[in-house]
């Protein structure tokens, strides 16, 4: 391989001066690495600051993937620099650099890992002993709870997988995969005296995973956070069951207030306890926009289903021709068009009117089978109405001479305005 | 900028934020997710065009299209959720579940059409 495995790679790496502020940059660099498969990105970050500029800024600390210092953002993923070789990234393709994401950057790579570990010792991460003991405990190795808890406890709080979950922007109460992770393997321990107030403070936080499964794709020891998040909110359900009390005991701990104004008054500012205006507002925001959507679509799903068995539709008289027009002692088809009203839909309606004209009597049949609905015609010759369909025939008076139809054609109501003949029809 | 004693910190950056390679690390569960909610959205809209304008084959093919992407990847949260299935097979869940979910529509589309 490594023969294959050498060359020049362009490096990009983000650059960012608290002196300056501003956004940040990327500074690109050239280097000739000798063998990419022995290069660690580590490796190249030190080289860059050794031979190239000295004011470049990165943490870190074991090189061996102990420490968790060395985590950054690495062609867009998040990784340790001093795990991921420069042969990882395909042959020829730049290498690009730059600090995790959801932490506020002090210079260059280094980010503050401060927002980390609140969010790590609000889950309470250590381990406190249910009874006084001064003997070492027994768990099996192949014990339940060991294989659950397996390889867990191995983070070491690099903060790769905040970076990498998008619900850890949205979300600023959300502790994150990292210390849901701790919490779980505490959780899980059969040992530890903190279940019910660990589950307390980390439970809400569960409810923010979407399970995008990033930080299981980046974690560098291959624990998924997700897991974890699952196998909480899995506990929780069993807990309730178990003791539904807890709930009901912090009721009476909300004062009594006399009237309504004191009451949403005390409403805001328990609201307000937990969370600031913005949020608050943003979402009752989503929340209104989220119930207007639902009454939007609800309202046009409902008028379409219920409408049209409700309104019957209106009758209406529709033009068919000027009646000197329509000769004596013949049968015309007229075709006429009209609009219908169904629900929410409108539709368009083109229909044939047989006129029948002899004397002063006029008849307006409609051109459809009574049998099946096929169109009716003429027949001039045989002086008949037919249906081609089953072979029905009609008399000059819409009566059945022939054939399966089971009544008479129907009829249109009409009447004659001014020289017009009009139908009425829906 | 955020002033923290005598250095200015640079506000926290974002998922893609100064990040020219994220798109193609994208992952399967993020996509699973994110074509969740689009397919939410798509459900709603669709559903108010189908009501509105009915019986246009296009209309109906898209909303099922819409509906089948939306329950199955739903459904691959349940099982998830519920252990029912383990997350160590949560990349081939997505693939399974939609390629099962459009094979279904398929038939409901032919055997209707
Ligand atoms: S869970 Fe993995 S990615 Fe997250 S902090 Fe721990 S070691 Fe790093
Ligand atoms: S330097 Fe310690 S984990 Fe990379």
């Amino acid at each position: 391989m490594a023969q294959t495995s050498g060359g020049v790679r362009n490096i990009k790496v983000f650059r960012y001066d608290p002196q300056q502020g501003g956004e940040g940059h990327f500074d690109s660099y050239v280097l000739n690495i000798q063998d990419e498969t022995t290069t660690t990105i580590l490796d190249v970050l030190l080289r860059i600051q050794r031979e190239q500029d000295p004011t470049l800024s990165f943490r870190f600390a074991c090189r061996v993937n102990m420490c968790g210092s060395c985590g950054m953002v690495i062609n867009g993923k998040e990784g340790l620099a001093c795990k991921t070789n420069v042969s990882h990234i395909p042959q020829g393709k730049e290498v690009t650099i730059r600090p995790l994401n959801h932490f506020p950057v002090i210079k260059d790579l280094v980010v503050d890992m401060e927002p980390f570990f609140k969010k790590y010792e609000e889950a309470l991460p250590f381990y406190e002993p249910r009874e006084e003991t001064t003997e070492p405990a027994v768990i099996r190795p192949g014990s339940r709870e060991r294989q659950d808890i397996g390889m867990a406890t191995d983070c070491i709080a690099c903060g790769c997988c905040v970076s990498s979950c998008t619900m850890c922007h949205y979300h600023e109460g959300y502790a994150g995969p990292a210390a849901l992770n701790r919490a779980f393997t505490l959780l899980a321990d059969s040992r530890d005296g903190l279940f019910e107030e660990r589950l307390d403070r980390v439970l809400a936080s569960c409810y923010n995973c979407r399970t995008e499964f990033n930080c299981t794709e980046v974690c560098p020891k291959r624990i998924s956070g997700t897991r974890a998040i699952k196998y909480i909110q899995r506990l929780a359900l069993k807990h309730i069951k178990a003791k539904p009390e807890t709930i009901e005991a912090e009721q009476p701990a909300v004062a009594q207030p006399s009237c309504a104004s004191e009451m949403a008054g005390s409403m805001a500012g328990n609201m307000a306890g937990n969370m600031d205006r913005r949020t608050f507002i943003s979402q009752v925001g989503v929340g209104l926009l989220g119930t207007c959507l639902a009454l939007g679509v609800g309202g046009v799903v409902g008028a379409a289903f219920v409408g049209p068995t409700r309104a019957r539709t209106p009758r209406l008289w529709v033009p068919a021709a000027s009646l000197s027009s329509i000769p004596v002692g013949d049968v015309t088809t007229i075709k006429i068009n009209y609009e219908t009203k169904n629900g929410l839909y409108t539709q368009q309606v083109a229909e044939r009117v047989l006129v029948s004209r002899t004397g002063d009597e006029i008849i307006c049949f409609k051109a459809s089978c009574t049998h099946l609905g096929c169109m009716v015609k003429w027949d001039g010759n045989a002086g008949r109405f037919r249906c081609a369909c089953h072979g029905g025939a009609f008399d000059r008076n819409g009566k059945v001479i022939a054939g399966p139809p089971p009544k008479p054609l129907d009829r249109y109501p009409f009447r004659v305005d001014s020289d017009h003949l009009l139908v009425e029809v829906g | 900028m955020i002033k923290n004693g005598s250095l200015n910190y640079r506000k926290p950056l974002s998922w893609g934020e100064y990040d020219p390679h994220r798109r193609g690390n994208t992952r399967i569960g993020m996509w699973a997710w994110l074509w969740q909610r689009i397919s939410a959205l798509a459900v709603i809209v669709l559903l108010g065009l189908h009501v509105t304008l009915t019986y246009r084959p296009l209309i109906q093919f898209l909303l099922l299209l819409a509906v089948t992407f939306h329950a199955t990847l739903g459904l691959r949260v349940i099982l998830l959720d519920f252990n029912i299935v383990g997350v160590k097979y949560h990349r081939a869940l997505v693939g399974g579940l939609v390629g099962l979910g459009l094979v279904v529509m398929g038939l409901v589309w032919f055997s209707i059409y």
